[in-house]
């Protein structure tokens, strides 16, 4: 497998009032051709900006402080418009959260479709397009306008758009975040199939573990803008080794046992405005000890998978006598 | 046997494209449940399905078509009669907490609709605020200045200072994070041990429904096709259309 993407130790700031907010703190992630990985955290983990600045399509108050991000041998942070402009047309397909913002109110359905597909194509072609993303009546919804469509249909049509000029990476931000619970497997397994048509790789960021990990084949758990555990699926969910994942999935309602408690995660997420000197989940972590407080953990493979943690080894000890009991 | 809150019988619910004439649509069709003190009652199925007009029949604010409607085993009566004995929780606290009010103030609001004094009112913010796990400072906040959690928990508390007898969560937890819909799902469940309210809870997420539920209704297309304790749906419960969303889960 070749690299698709590769984003090394990026650091992004927003620029606001009050100083900055550093919304990626040394993230890494490779994303290599055909796979899905899912990209999971809690809302201010910074997985939006980290999908989003592979498009570079983050608002001008955003800052690249460090690192490199390359997406098929283009330097994103860094290259000039002319260049990102074709790498965004040829390469880069987006499926954004709420279908309805994404898609203009005022022109029909057809047109917008048209226009993402470039050039002037047929009535045959947008309708063809349609009919891959899964849209059963095509002519109907070509001439429709946003508002007349299901919140499930509207975001096939936001799919069928994205993979309009065959990208080769495709980033969908909560897919399924605005739809039912049973709509949301079926736009999964359409984005699967549509990966599998065209060979691309899908980026899934979303915050529930349980839903994307059964549709993707590599999962990369974000907290306080760093990427903390990444690895195989099975993996990972099987055996978590950040305490961090161990902790989303006890929190997580779908597994537990009639009449058991979850257990929420205690505390809330951190705001960082400069580096953090130490483990960003120390203070809400149940195994944190006086070294994740004082020094920042460096990424390290251990059974598998790469994780961000001092006490990887207690954690993946900790999960297996969970599971067992 | 305990007279239950709500008792629905037999309701339909159908709406008219147009005043006279125009396509029918049978929003319910003959709906029949009842909630006791203290238990709550989950309503999953999927959009359009009538989840939600139903709990409008619930809170009084949709006649229904045909069928009764008692509360607390009396005729429901006119809305204003109800003041305070019902409340609802919405997915998004942003709809229930004005923005530019302080959210001491948002809670304090029901109170004074039924006219209660200033310091009893003050008092009883304090101690809902402390029910909810909010420290007393959060009264002086406005709603911009807190998480999501913390909003929708300040929307609770404001739901539960009358100490109703009945709260309706429309997707009260759909919209926050999978961490924070854990908290909120926990406060729910204790807050009702401790204070004995009848609940229905409207979601189309199966895992939260059958965790926080005491029993479960299944709607398709304005009908209740499965009705059992949540036990049940730990399980393999009866109707097809119930196994297919309990798929989802898997």
């Amino acid at each position: 497998m070749t690299a698709l993407a590769d984003i090394r130790d990026l650091v992004m700031s927003y620029r606001t009032g009050h100083g900055g907010l550093r919304a990626l703190d040394g993230a890494d992630l490779r994303l290599d051709t055909g796979e899905t990985v899912a990209v999971v955290g809690e809302s201010g983990s910074g997985k939006t900006t980290l999908g989003m600045a592979i498009g570079r399509l983050l608002p001008e108050e955003a800052e690249c402080e460090s690192g490199t991000l390359s997406v098929a041998g283009t330097d994103v942070l860094r290259s000039d418009p002319e260049r990102l402009r074709a790498l965004r047309r040829d390469k880069l397909g987006f499926v954004f959260q709420n279908p309805m913002t994404a898609l203009d109110p005022t022109m029909r359905v057809g047109k917008q479709v048209a226009r993402a597909i470039g050039g002037r194509p047929s009535g045959d072609d947008v309708a063809a397009l349609l009919l891959r993303a899964e849209l059963s009546d095509p002519a109907r919804v070509i001439r429709a306008y946003p508002h007349e469509l299901s919140g499930g249909m509207a975001q096939r049509v936001v799919i069928a758009m994205a993979i309009a000029r065959q990208p080769a990476l495709l980033i969908a931000d909560e897919p399924t975040a605005s739809l039912d619970a049973s709509i949301r497997e079926k736009i999964m397994a359409t984005l699967n199939r549509l990966r599998d048509e065209t060979g691309a790789t899908l980026v899934v960021l979303s915050h529930d573990l349980r839903l994307i990990a059964r549709h993707s084949d590599r999962v990369a758990v974000m907290y306080g803008g760093r990427v903390v555990e990444a690895g195989k699926v099975e993996t990972v969910l099987d055996a978590p080794a950040h305490p961090y994942t161990a902790a989303l999935l006890a929190a997580a309602a779908g597994s537990e046992r009639p009449g058991q408690r979850l257990s929420p995660i205690p505390g809330t997420p951190p705001s960082l405005s400069g580096r953090c000197e130490a483990c960003a989940f120390a203070p809400r972590c149940a195994l944190a000890q006086q070294r994740c407080h004082d020094e920042r953990p460096e990424p390290r493979e251990i059974a598998g998978r790469r994780v961000i943690c001092h006490f990887a080894e207690a954690a993946l000890a900790a999960a297996g006598r969970a599971r067992r009991a | 046997m305990q007279i239950p809150v709500v008792d629905l019988e037999n309701i339909a619910v159908t709406f008219r494209r147009r005043l006279i004439g125009g396509d029918a649509v049978h929003a319910l069709r003959g709906v029949s449940l009842s909630i006791a003190p203290g238990e709550t009652l989950g309503l999953v199925g999927e959009s359009g399905s009538g989840k939600t007009t139903l709990g409008r029949v619930c809170l009084g604010l949709l006649r229904p078509s045909s069928g009764t409607v008692r509360f607390d085993g009396q005729a429901f009566g006119r809305l204003r009669q109800r003041r305070g004995q019902l409340s609802v929780v919405l997915q998004h606290p942003e709809w229930a907490l004005n923005p530019r009010l302080r959210c001491g103030v948002s809670v304090a609001e029901p109170l004074k609709t039924l006219g209660a004094p200033v310091t009893q009112r003050r008092e009883a913010v304090a101690r809902m605020l402390d029910q909810v796990g909010l420290s007393p400072e959060f009264a002086d906040r406005y709603p911009g200045q807190l998480s999501g959690g913390q909003r929708q928990r300040v929307a609770i508390a404001r739901a539960l200072i009358t100490e109703p007898r009945f709260i309706l969560f429309d997707e009260a937890v759909s919209a926050l994070d999978v961490s924070v819909q854990a908290q909120v799902l926990n406060l729910i469940s204790d807050l009702q041990a401790r204070l004995g309210f009848a609940a229905l809870f409207i979601s189309h997420d199966m895992a939260a429904t059958r965790y926080v539920c005491h029993r479960i209704a299944v709607m398709l297309k304005g009908e209740v096709v499965e009705s059992a304790p949540a036990e049940t749906f730990y399980g393999t419960p009866e109707h097809p259309y119930s196994r297919a969303l309990m798929d989802a889960l898997a």
